[in-house]
This record gives C-alpha cells, sequence and structure tokens, in this order.
C-alpha cells in the first residue's frame, strides 16, 4: 500500500509540470528586440503584450489564459533560428512574427516541422508562401502587391527614367527585382539597379554614382536607417530629385536621421498607419495604446504583429482547438471580412493576404508622414 | 558625357573615399599601436569607437556647449574629451582585461579581446537602448567650399585635416620624445626594455590611452557628419579600420594612415567603376593582392622595429 501511495505520489510530481502548463494557452513572439530594427522589435512586443492583457481581462481563450512566451531574433537569420528552436520547444501554438523577410525565412522550416502556425507581420518577400508550406500566414501584403502600387504611383507622377536601388536582402531585392520587371512591361526606362551595403554611415559614393546615370526618380526599397542616410547625403550633395522608398522606410527613426528638410518631400508605400484609419477597432486600439505607452505606435508593422495575434485568437475561440491544421484551414476558408486593426482581414490557399492594403504616403515639411489621396 | 563630367565624377569619387577613408585611418591607428606594442589585435577597438560617438552625444546634449563658445570651438573641447574618457575606459580595458593575461599564450588574449568586444557592445545597448540616435543638425554653419569646381562639405574636410594632424602629432610624438622612445624599445622587447629601466606598464598605459582616443574621436566625428548612431556601428567600421592595418603593414603608423585613406578610396572607386553591390569584395580583393605581393602590408617592412 505504501509503495502505491509513493508510486502515485512521484506519478503526480511527474504530471505537475506538465499539468500546470496545460492552464495557459501559450503564444510566441518572435521579433528584433535587438539589432538595426529593434525599435519596430519593441514595439511588436507591446503591441502584443497588450492585447493579450486585453484577452485575459475578459478570461482569455477556452476558458485558459493566454500567455505570451518573447524570443528575441535580432533582425539576424542565425539568431532567429535559435530563437525559433527554443519557441518550438516551449509548447507553442502559434507564433507571430517576424519583421524581416530573411529572418523568417531562417525560422519558417523549424515552425512548421513542430507544427506551428507561423504568422509573420512584416516579411514581405514573395517566397515564404510559395513554398507550400500550410501552417503560415502573413499580416502584411506581399512584394509583388507592393511592386504594382510602386509601378503604377511612378506612372502616375509621369517619371520616365527610374532609378532603383536595394540593399540585397532578400525582402529589398524582391521588391526591386518585381518593380523592375512591371516597370519594363509598363515601358518606363530603369536607368540604374543595384544595391548598397546596409549598415554604413556613407553613401556618398552610391550617390554620385546614381547622380550621374541621370534619372529623374529614384526608388530606394531597402529599410530606414540607410534611407534616412540616403536623404540626408544627397541634400548635403545639392541634388535636388524625387526619392521614394518601399513600406520598409515606414518609421520616424528616417525623419530624424534625414532631418525635416531633408525628409521632405519624400514618397513611400505603406500599409495605412493606424492614425490614419478610421475603423472602430483601429480607434479603440489606438486609444488603449496610447493610454498604456503614452505615444501613439510608432509604425504599422507592431500592430500587424498585433492583427495576427487577434486572427490566431479568433481561430482558436471558433474551433475551440488549438490543433494547427484545424486553425490553419479555419483561417483559410472560414476567416471572411475579419474586422482587423488595419482593415479587414482573409487569407487565401497560400496564407497571403487577401485585398488591397497599400496607399501611398508623403513626407512633409515637419517631417509628417500624410497619406496621398 | 564629356570629358570634364567624367573627370569631375572620378574627383567627387575621389573625396567621397577620402572622407570614409579619413574615419579608417584613424581607428586603424588604434589597431596599429596595440599590436605595435603588444601583437595584440585589440578586437573591442570598434566598440571603444562606438563608444567615443555615445559619449560624444551624451555631452553635447548635456552639456550645450555649442550654445556657450560656438560651433567651432565647442567641438573642439568636446572632442578634447570624449579623447580623454574613452582613453581612460581603454586604460581600464587593458588593466582588467589584457594584462593579467600577458604572460599567457597570445591566443587567450585575442579571446579576451573579443570577449570585451561583446561586452561593450552589450553594455551600450543596455545603457542606451538598442534604437538609432541621432545628433543634432547643424552643429557647424555651412559652409559650401569650392575646389575645383567640386563642391566638398567642411565636415569632410576636418575630418580629413583632423586625421592627418593627429597622425602627424602621434608620429612625432613616437619618434621625437622620451615616453615615445621607451614605447618604441617596448615594442623591440619588453624584458630588455625593463632591465634599462623603462616602466613597461606605464608604457602599455599610454599606449592604450592615446589608441582608444583616437578611436573615440572618431566615433564623434562619425556622429557629427553622418548623424546616426547605434550600438552595432564599432563592427563594420572596426573591421574596415583593421584590414586598413593590415593593408598599410600593421605596427606602422603611417601605414595605417595610408592603408585607411587607400581602402577609403578604393571602395569609392571601385564602387563608381565596377559595382555597388561588389564594393566590399573589390576592396577586400585588392587587399589580398597587395599581400600576395607583400606580405608585411604597404609599409610594414621593418619587421624588426614596429611602431
Amino acid at each position: 500500500m505504501k509503495k502505491i501511495v509513493g508510486w502515485t505520489a512521484a506519478l503526480c510530481l511527474l504530471l505537475a509540470p506538465g499539468l500546470f502548463a496545460a492552464d495557459t494557452v501559450k503564444i510566441g513572439l518572435m521579433g528584433p528586440m535587438t539589432g538595426s530594427w529593434a525599435s519596430e522589435g519593441q514595439e511588436m512586443k507591446q503591441v502584443v503584450d497588450l492585447l493579450a492583457d486585453q484577452y485575459n481581462q475578459q478570461g482569455g481563450v477556452l476558458g485558459r489564459k493566454i500567455e505570451i512566451l518573447t524570443e528575441d531574433d535580432g533582425g539576424d537569420p542565425r539568431t532567429a533560428s535559435l530563437a525559433a528552436n527554443r519557441l518550438a520547444t516551449r509548447g507553442i501554438i502559434a507564433v507571430i512574427g517576424t519583421y524581416g523577410s530573411s529572418i523568417t525565412e531562417a525560422s519558417q522550416n523549424i515552425y512548421d516541422e513542430a507544427a506551428i502556425v507561423q504568422i509573420a507581420n512584416g516579411s514581405t518577400a514573395i517566397r515564404l508562401s510559395e513554398k507550400g508550406l500550410k501552417n503560415f500566414f502573413r499580416t502584411c501584403p506581399r512584394d509583388d502587391e507592393q511592386g504594382k502600387v510602386a509601378t503604377a504611383t511612378i506612372q502616375k507622377l509621369g517619371m520616365k527614367k527610374i532609378a532603383i536601388l536595394h540593399d540585397n536582402t532578400s525582402y529589398a531585392k524582391g521588391l526591386a527585382e518585381e518593380s523592375r520587371a512591371n516597370l519594363k512591361a509598363a515601358n518606363v526606362d530603369v536607368v540604374f539597379f543595384d544595391a548598397l551595403t546596409p549598415g554604413e554611415r556613407d553613401y556618398n559614393a552610391i550617390l554620385t554614382k546614381l547622380k550621374a546615370a541621370n534619372p529623374d526618380f529614384v526608388f530606394f526599397t531597402g529599410y530606414y536607417p540607410e534611407a534616412g542616410l540616403l536623404l540626408r547625403q544627397k541634400k548635403e550633395m545639392g541634388w535636388d530629385i524625387p526619392f521614394m522608398g518601399g513600406d520598409a522606410v515606414n518609421n520616424p527613426a528616417l525623419v530624424e536621421t534625414a532631418g525635416a528638410a531633408a525628409a521632405e518631400g519624400f514618397y513611400f508605400l505603406s500599409p495605412p498607419l493606424p492614425k490614419d484609419l478610421d475603423t472602430a477597432e483601429a480607434k479603440s486600439f489606438v486609444d488603449a495604446f496610447t493610454k498604456k505607452y503614452g505615444n501613439v505606435p510608432k509604425s504599422i508593422y507592431p500592430v500587424l504583429a498585433g492583427d495576427g495575434f487577434r486572427v490566431i485568437v479568433e481561430a482558436i475561440k471558433k474551433t475551440e482547438s488549438v490543433e494547427a491544421e484545424k486553425l490553419s484551414a479555419y483561417l483559410k476558408s472560414s476567416l471572411k471580412g475579419y474586422p482587423g486593426l488595419t482593415g479587414t482581414l482573409a487569407f487565401d490557399d497560400k496564407g497571403d493576404r487577401v485585398g488591397e492594403v497599400y496607399r501611398v504616403y508623403k513626407v512633409d515639411s515637419q517631417g509628417q508622414f500624410v497619406l496621398e489621396p | 558625357m564629356g570629358l570634364w563630367s567624367l573627370m569631375e565624377q572620378f574627383f567627387q569619387q575621389l573625396t567621397n573615399g577620402l572622407a570614409v577613408g579619413g574615419i579608417y585611418a584613424l581607428i586603424a591607428l588604434g589597431y596599429t599601436m596595440v599590436y605595435g606594442v603588444l601583437k595584440l589585435i585589440n578586437f573591442a577597438h570598434g566598440d571603444l569607437f562606438t563608444i567615443g560617438a555615445y559619449l560624444g552625444l551624451t555631452l553635447l546634449t548635456s552639456l550645450a556647449l555649442n550654445d556657450y563658445v560656438g560651433g567651432f570651438l565647442g567641438l573642439f573641447i568636446l572632442a578634447v574629451m570624449v579623447m580623454g574618457l574613452v582613453g581612460i575606459i581603454g586604460i581600464l580595458l587593458e588593466r582588467t582585461a589584457y594584462r593579467p593575461l600577458r604572460q599567457s599564450p597570445r591566443l587567450s588574449a585575442v579571446v579576451s579581446a573579443l570577449g570585451a568586444s561583446i561586452f561593450f557592445q552589450n553594455a551600450i545597448m543596455l545603457i542606451y537602448g538598442a534604437k538609432f540616435y541621432v545628433y543634432p543638425q547643424d552643429l557647424l554653419p555651412v559652409v559650401p567650399i569650392n575646389i575645383f569646381g567640386l563642391s566638398i562639405p567642411l565636415m569632410r574636410i576636418i575630418i580629413l585635416l583632423a586625421s592627418v594632424v593627429m597622425m602627424i602629432a602621434l608620429y612625432l610624438f613616437v619618434q621625437k620624445t622620451k615616453i615615445g622612445t621607451a614605447i618604441r624599445a617596448a615594442a623591440i622587447d619588453q624584458g630588455a626594455a625593463r632591465l634599462m629601466g623603462i616602466d613597461v606598464n606605464f608604457v602599455i598605459m599610454i599606449v592604450f590611452f592615446i589608441g582608444p582616443a583616437l578611436g573615440g574621436a572618431a566615433g564623434l566625428m562619425v556622429g557629427v557628419y553622418y548623424g546616426q548612431i547605434n550600438f552595432t556601428m564599432g563592427w563594420i567600421y572596426g573591421l574596415k579600420a583593421f584590414t586598413a592595418a593590415i593593408l598599410g603593414g600593421i605596427g606602422n603608423i603611417p601605414g595605417a594612415m595610408v592603408g585607411g585613406l587607400l581602402l577609403g578610396v578604393i571602395e569609392a572607386l571601385g564602387a563608381a567603376y565596377i559595382s555597388i553591390a561588389w564594393k566590399d569584395a573589390i576592396a577586400f580583393f585588392v587587399l589580398i593582392l597587395i599581400l600576395i605581393v607583400r606580405p608585411t602590408g604597404l609599409l610594414g617592412e621593418r619587421v624588426a622595429e614596429k611602431i
């Protein structure tokens, strides 16, 4: 008898961690908490923490609290694969993130093998959703969508000789190549196509070469730290020519680096900023965020991470399941017109967001991002 | 495109390269001095450069010197303060991370240097946060300077002049003063130098003050000129400056200067006439070619007496 009690006690001890673990629904967040994109990652965490708190105050999901497990991908593919491995072993149902396309790419297969739903928030490279991974989704649009909008914008502005500059990351290169193909099809001259090295400070040599190609419009498809420096050094050179950026320049740090005078007149493509959205969901979210953190969300990608988090919670609620297969099937076939923070959400069979998202912004003389009509 | 505009293009790229190269040269001086005396690659040097940039920004915004004494004098005082502080950090670094390992195999000291680099980088991130910081703009009056029809920003001329002046001062210090002689003696043979009554620890302390101080000055210049700083900036600059030091002949002071300027110019011309995306590959290819022809670097032939 004593023996049985002993064994039962031992068994209980063994099972106990498992029992406690079942108490919460675990959702991972993988984002660049450090590295050059840290401002994006840290705001991603703020957004997802805020939304998780809101759900938990209403009793969580499936009668369980939601627990967010955060890992830092450092904006670096190697760190990301380590982060993904750590998260995959900690019993998460789904993971939100991440920002850069090459970073997401390094983690995709790890989550796929562990049967975890991944919802990327800023990775727009086309091939991420062309690999036939069943549990991969993204709330941001794809580069081919952005390439089309870029071409339409350039034509609308009446530009004839275009220079395209990227930074060799999978995202920027993909967008640059897509745009070049579209522009050629539309009979617009691409007079320059090359890549800079991200992380440097001096891009004067590149600007001098760009200027010699004599374009009337420059499309830079890279990220905001480099875009800010390019604008600043372009102004210093006294070269007056319109620049446009892709959606990765959408961060106020751009204007801080360049200065308002150098950034004025800069165009960029982006999903709408939170402050420009007028749906009830967007407004109440921006209010709650401002109340908790003292400022409005600065960038759109953290908000898209919030949308990823909200659709996965919705899927768990509706399917009453935490199995990746059921969740993915629900997101692909049953979720239609879900009112997200960035407009309505639905996904196609590849896991890509359906519908037009991009808008054109222009920087005004105060350095504010103004939505072009 | 006419001949004149081709020439203008070439000279514009040349000045672009010299501006970048001036910064490389200043940082390379620190690598070269430490290597000359200790035969140690101070991998934390790039991070001391970053610390210079951050300290410069902190002092600039907290003291508001420029409001009281004007742009040029303000920056000069700032540079002296930053150099002093980074130099002291350099001395502390040597005292804690390198001196205890001086009798150990050289590899231990290299590992310790890598550790110090990681420590500094993360310390900066924890203190200041991971975001980009931006120096206030328009610290100096904007004076477009025209040289043969090329407009050259004032800050570039300051960077280049400051690098050359500091290099010459350092060269004279090492060649003409008593302490300089002691440094050279310690570089040749520490044991013999000690027997001649030279305080080798003091000499090494001086070296670890001057090298990091120059790196800190370079950090401040990058901050003031380019505006944008973050905690990882030291990595790429450190790597390039290390390359420059090897190119010129590591351990050789004029070599670091020549190597830095040359690397900057090769990069700019490579970007201009071959491919922007291949700029770094071109620079390293030239480095390999030079090392094949001259394994000790451009000016590094007198192996017996380095620094």
